[in-house]
């Protein structure tokens, strides 16, 4: 195979035709169509935006979930009076060799009763009560919710367990927690697929429509010598623009909505989205801006594939 | 080469040859098949059966990705022009020549659009838009672009059918002169006395069959079916 690599000023030709008449020919394209381009940019910005700020509450309520869930997944194990420090260890070893569990502590008779007073409506059973009513506790941490139940079945099986009132274990309070986490699961991905549909469509509609007023020029493109791809590639870039700038607009927006609302009322909205910080709120807006640039350049592909000849 | 629509054939079993340097006009009533015989060149569309062949290309098995390898061999002039509206009269032509080809500097490009605007007579104006233009000066850019690769084939389907009948002899002298160059060149037309003054060769369809082939200089006889 002989041949002389291409010399530096064809190169040179070559490179600035491809950015001219891809890039600068897509800006300039845009600017002139900004006219039909606007419905698609309006209805790509409100959807991203609408996209961006569900998300965020999405996140928000992922963490309050977990939070919950973290909660609902600590196992108070309440030990005997009677119980030895030998008898604990015991048990404490049998409950940390389990893979399920995360962590444990123990909690003496004492420090149960100071916690207990700083819950409403306890101190007064407190008081009331000559000796101290609450039993010392190995609070387990188990890693998911769902292994609470095993671990609540190993824990009765031991001696130096309260035989009375051996753990916290609610069956149905745990049952409950777990279809609601699975409810929210399930409702939070149905809802962002609707949106994700209704946000895809809306875009190739209206990118399509724009395009479909521009189908006399990708005519006329082909009969002149242009290839499939020099037809493509400015509408492309094009769509690109257009996802680009709708998904700017809407990612400032969700960004400025989260941090004048951190900003606001930084303990409130911590309460209220918690994990929703101005890291993951700038995190979120470069998603949608992300999401824009995708949505509109894959769009202009499948809308001109449709007018490239067969 | 033949073309069907259903079990109507728009072309039936057409043999043609066209050869370099050559002015070709293709005649025949409305419907007869012309405007298809000239999509079939351009690749527009494929021949149910038979042959195309433009310039070594087989265009009968053209694959879609490869379409645009054919396009730059043959150059196409329609009755309504077809410029691209938001570029002007030298950027139209440059664009199918830079399309066509990436090596060609900016440069050249202005350089031989111009060029070929000049040949038209519309050396002066370039920076006009199509809408800044007659429907004459339009046709005359329409050529220009259509000439300023140089392709062996040039084709124009009924250009001068938006045209007065002095700027259409204004046209037919520029395909000649195209022609005159070297450049095969089939022009589809309803013009009879286009046909009778200048004595080209004549192919005539009727029915999507080619009926006549009569060589130059013996136009004439048969004009009267280009008239319906």
């Amino acid at each position: 195979m002989s041949g002389r690599f291409p010399r530096p000023r064809l190169v040179r030709i070559v490179a600035t035709n491809l950015i001219r008449y891809i890039f600068q020919g897509a800006v300039r394209n845009w600017l002139r169509n900004l006219g039909g381009t606007t419905p698609a940019l309006g209805s790509m910005s409100l959807l991203l935006l609408v996209s961006g700020l569900i998300g965020l509450g999405g996140y928000a309520l992922y963490n309050l979930d977990q939070i919950e869930a973290s909660q609902a997944s600590v196992l108070h194990v309440y030990i005997r009076d009677g119980a030895t420090g030998a008898d604990i260890i015991a048990l404490w070893n049998r409950l940390a060799a389990d893979p399920r569990v995360a962590g444990i502590t123990y909690t003496t008779k004492s420090e149960a009763l100071v916690r207990a007073q700083s819950i409403p409506g306890l101190p007064q059973l407190a008081d009331s009560s000559e000796s101290n009513p609450f039993p010392a506790s190995l609070d387990v941490q188990v890693k998911t919710i769902d292994g609470v139940a095993a671990i609540n079945a190993i824990a009765l099986q031991d001696g130096a367990v309260d035989p009375v009132y051996p753990t916290s274990y609610d069956k149905g309070a745990y049952q409950r927690i777990q279809s609601i986490l699975y409810g929210v699961a399930v409702a939070g991905f149905a809802f962002l697929g609707l949106l994700g549909f209704v946000a895809v469509t809306v875009t190739v509609n209206s990118i399509t429509a724009a395009i479909h007023a521009r189908r006399e020029e990708i005519a006329i493109m082909q009969l002149v010598g242009a290839s499939r791809w020099m037809v493509r590639a400015p509408f492309v870039i094009e769509g690109a623009i257009t996802g680009a700038l709708a998904g700017i607009g809407a990612g400032l927006v969700t960004f400025g909505l989260a941090a004048a609302g951190l900003d606001a009322a930084s303990g409130a909205f911590m309460q209220f989205a918690p994990g929703v910080t101005l890291a993951v709120a700038a995190l979120a807006g470069a998603i949608v801006v992300l999401a824009g640039l995708v949505l509109g350049s894959g769009s202009s592909m499948i809308s001109v594939r449709r007018h490239l000849e067969a | 080469m033949t073309r069907a629509y259903g079990s109507r054939r728009a072309v039936d079993g057409v043999d043609l040859a066209l050869h370099p340097g050559e002015l070709t006009f293709l005649v025949g009533p409305s419907g007869a098949g012309k405007t298809t015989v000239l999509k079939l060149i351009n690749r527009e569309i494929r021949p149910t059966s038979g042959e195309v062949w433009v310039a070594g290309i087989a265009a009968h098995r053209l694959k879609a990705s490869r379409i645009a390898e054919l396009r730059r061999r043959v150059g196409v002039v329609f009755q309504d022009y077809k410029l691209l509206p938001r570029l002007t009269a030298l950027e139209n032509v440059a664009f199918a020549l830079q399309v066509g080809d990436l090596r060609v500097s900016d440069e050249e490009a202005r350089d031989r659009s111009l060029d070929a605007l000049e040949a038209v007579g519309l050396g002066d104006r370039g920076g006009s838009y199509p809408h800044q233009l007659s429907g004459g000066q339009q046709q005359r850019v329409a050529i220009a672009r259509a000439v300023v690769a140089q392709p062996p084939l040039l084709i124009a389907d009924e250009p001068t059918g938006n045209l007065d009948q002095e700027t259409a002899w204004e046209i037919m002298d520029l395909f000649e002169d195209i022609a005159a160059w070297g450049t095969c060149v089939l022009v589809a037309t309803h013009n009879v006395e286009i046909l009778t003054r200048l004595q080209r060769r004549v192919v005539t369809l009727v029915q999507g069959r080619l009926v006549r082939d009569q060589p130059a200089g013996r136009t004439g006889r048969m004009a009267w079916l280009a008239s319906s």
